[in-house]
């Protein structure tokens, strides 16, 4: 790996990034709205059910640690899809920059443009309706990575659908993130749901981030085995989905990446 | 010294064989055109030559080196051009030149975008978003874009097709240079065949997927053997007719303006009967065979 080529490759997709609105929109605009939207929700739920004091934490804190996991892999998929659109794909592997370096850097990249849209949306939930997303304290740092890894996994299996099927099913980088969130139980526990779909649920790495943390707001606790079990079943999905991509980009390669699509 | 070896290329999809079996050399400085009806195989070829087609079939080697095993030694010093692609639609040319020169090991990168910039003049686009440009311009930027690693090898398609022919003009002249000065080895498609036989030292011609011809453009020309004679008819057109349709010659009339496919040992006789018949004419040209007859011929194979 060359770092000067991942620098070209991270300024390609910054350079969009300063001056799309679609993408400023999904940044800022998007989560502005949700937390706006749910906060207000939550406050009258507080409201009309005054025993249940807990229910702007449950639900601020599953949505700024829902836009972590949808922000990763909505950052992956959809620089796949600008590349498609633009027709840009060939100029980058005409070049010397390697399929993993590729990889390498739209991982990256969701990571430093959560670094600008979390907070953001961390500081509008504290100044509307006094959630601290630190009250999680060092806890933030594992439910960050795994909800990251996740991201990521869902993220380069989707773009290897995309590379597979083209821009016919670019509707999957917006809507396939979604099936997971009824599954993963982010505004409610896993014990609510069917029990054969509670099945399901614990082999979703984010189903044990957002049990531990309504955990941690209920009980002050925190199941640590289960962040360990979630870290494992995340580097077996990352290492699958990448092996996917990887399998979806050779396969392109057969047909050519002038005029794939 | 061939800077490409080419040997036993096959493409192939499913029951479609798009490339079949060729072979072929690159030398040093040389710029050889692929010439081919639209589905002969040229873009397939250039595709894996640049490495994002898998062949089916064969070895491609730059510089001695297995292009498989060395495709980041060897696309560093390889570049491409086309119409079929476009840079990113809402950069501007200096964003694109920006983040495309860290794609490669260059050492002063503004200074090379700086000297293409002024090379190909595109001194008024520089602040100009890619979306913003003529089909024209854009031609110009792909083109510059491809000299951005001081390559060894190009690989050109199309290199001036939408450009104003001073432009156009320019650049072939700008190609030929490049390719004299530092040795940069070309490899052209384009349909434009004036532009061929101006720019090529050589010509492989694809046809279902085969090469049937490798030769300079001048002998590929020359095999056609077929002149085109034009006269205007001052008198006796209808002679002439008949006595063309006579003869089995090929031609065509308009406005008293006469065209004859013709042999070219054979135009001196062809006056003589024309003389003998009693035809005035004049306004007399003849066109030696051409790049683009030879095209024709092969094509209406």
């Amino acid at each position: 790996m060359k770092l000067h080529r991942l620098f070209g490759l991270f300024i390609r997709y910054m350079y969009y990034f300063r001056k799309s609105w679609d993408r400023l929109s999904d940044a800022f605009y998007w989560p502005a709205i949700d937390v706006l939207v749910w906060g207000i929700t939550s406050a009258y739920v507080k409201k009309i059910a005054p025993d249940f004091p807990q229910i702007v934490l449950i639900i601020m804190s599953g949505l700024l640690l829902w836009l972590i996991l949808w922000r990763a892999q909505y950052e992956i998929s959809i620089n796949l899809l600008e590349e498609f659109w633009n027709r840009n794909l060939i100029n980058i592997f005409v070049s010397p920059v390697k399929f993993s370096e590729w990889v390498l850097t739209v991982m990256l990249l969701g990571l430093v443009k959560a670094i600008f849209s979390l907070p953001f949306a961390a500081i509008l939930a504290y100044l509307l309706y006094k959630f601290n997303i630190f009250l999680y304290g060092f806890y933030m740092i594992p439910f960050i990575l795994i909800l990251f890894m996740t991201g990521w996994a869902v993220g380069f299996f989707v773009s290897g659908l995309i590379l597979r099927f083209g821009t016919k099913i670019q509707t999957f980088a917006w809507t396939t993130i979604g099936l997971l969130s009824p599954l993963v139980a982010v505004y409610y526990p896993v014990s609510i749901l069917p029990p054969a779909i509670q099945k399901i649920s614990y082999l979703l790495p984010p189903t044990y981030v957002f049990e531990a943390g309504r955990s941690l707001i209920f009980k002050g606790l925190i199941d640590t085995q289960g962040l360990v079990i979630s870290f494992i079943l995340n580097i077996f999905y990352l290492i699958l989905s990448i092996w996917f991509l990887k399998l979806s980009f050779d396969k392109i390669l057969n047909k050519g990446l002038i005029k794939p699509h | 010294m061939n800077i490409l070896s080419v040997s036993n290329l096959t493409k192939r999809y499913g029951k479609y064989l798009a490339v079949n079996n060729i072979s072929f050399k690159l030398r040093e400085g040389e710029i050889l055109g692929i010439l081919g009806p639209n589905g002969a195989g040229k873009t397939t070829t250039i595709q894996m030559l640049l490495g994002v087609l898998t062949p089916t079939a064969g070895d491609i080697s730059y510089f001695g080196k297995n292009f498989k095993e060395n495709r980041e030694f060897i696309l560093e010093r390889v570049n491409f051009s086309s119409t079929y692609t476009n840079l990113p639609w809402t950069l501007t040319v200096k964003e694109s030149f920006s983040f495309i020169s860290y794609f490669y090991d260059i050492k002063n990168r503004k200074k090379r975008i700086n000297e293409i910039v002024s090379l190909f003049k595109l001194k008024d686009l520089y602040n100009s978003e890619i979306k913003d440009l003529s089909a024209g311009e854009l031609t110009r930027v792909n083109l510059a874009k491809a000299f951005i690693n001081y390559p060894k090898v190009l690989l050109l398609d199309e290199p001036t097709a939408s450009l104003d022919p001073d432009i156009a003009k320019y650049l072939r002249k700008f190609i030929i240079n490049e390719s004299e000065k530092f040795k940069v080895s070309i490899i052209l498609t384009s349909h434009n065949m004036a532009e061929v036989e101006e720019v090529c030292d050589r010509v492989i011609f694809l046809n279902k997927g085969k090469i049937i011809a490798d030769n300079t453009p001048e002998k590929l020309a020359k095999s056609i053997k077929i002149a085109h004679v034009e006269l205007f008819i001052t008198d006796g057109l209808k002679r002439t007719l008949e006595f063309c349709k006579k003869s089995n010659y090929e031609y065509k009339e308009s406005s008293r303006f006469l065209r004859v496919d013709i042999a070219e040992e054979r135009i001196h006789i062809f006056l003589k009967e024309l003389a003998n018949i009693g035809v005035n004419y004049n306004q007399i040209s003849i066109d030696k065979p051409s790049l683009e007859d030879y095209f024709l011929q092969v094509v209406s194979k």
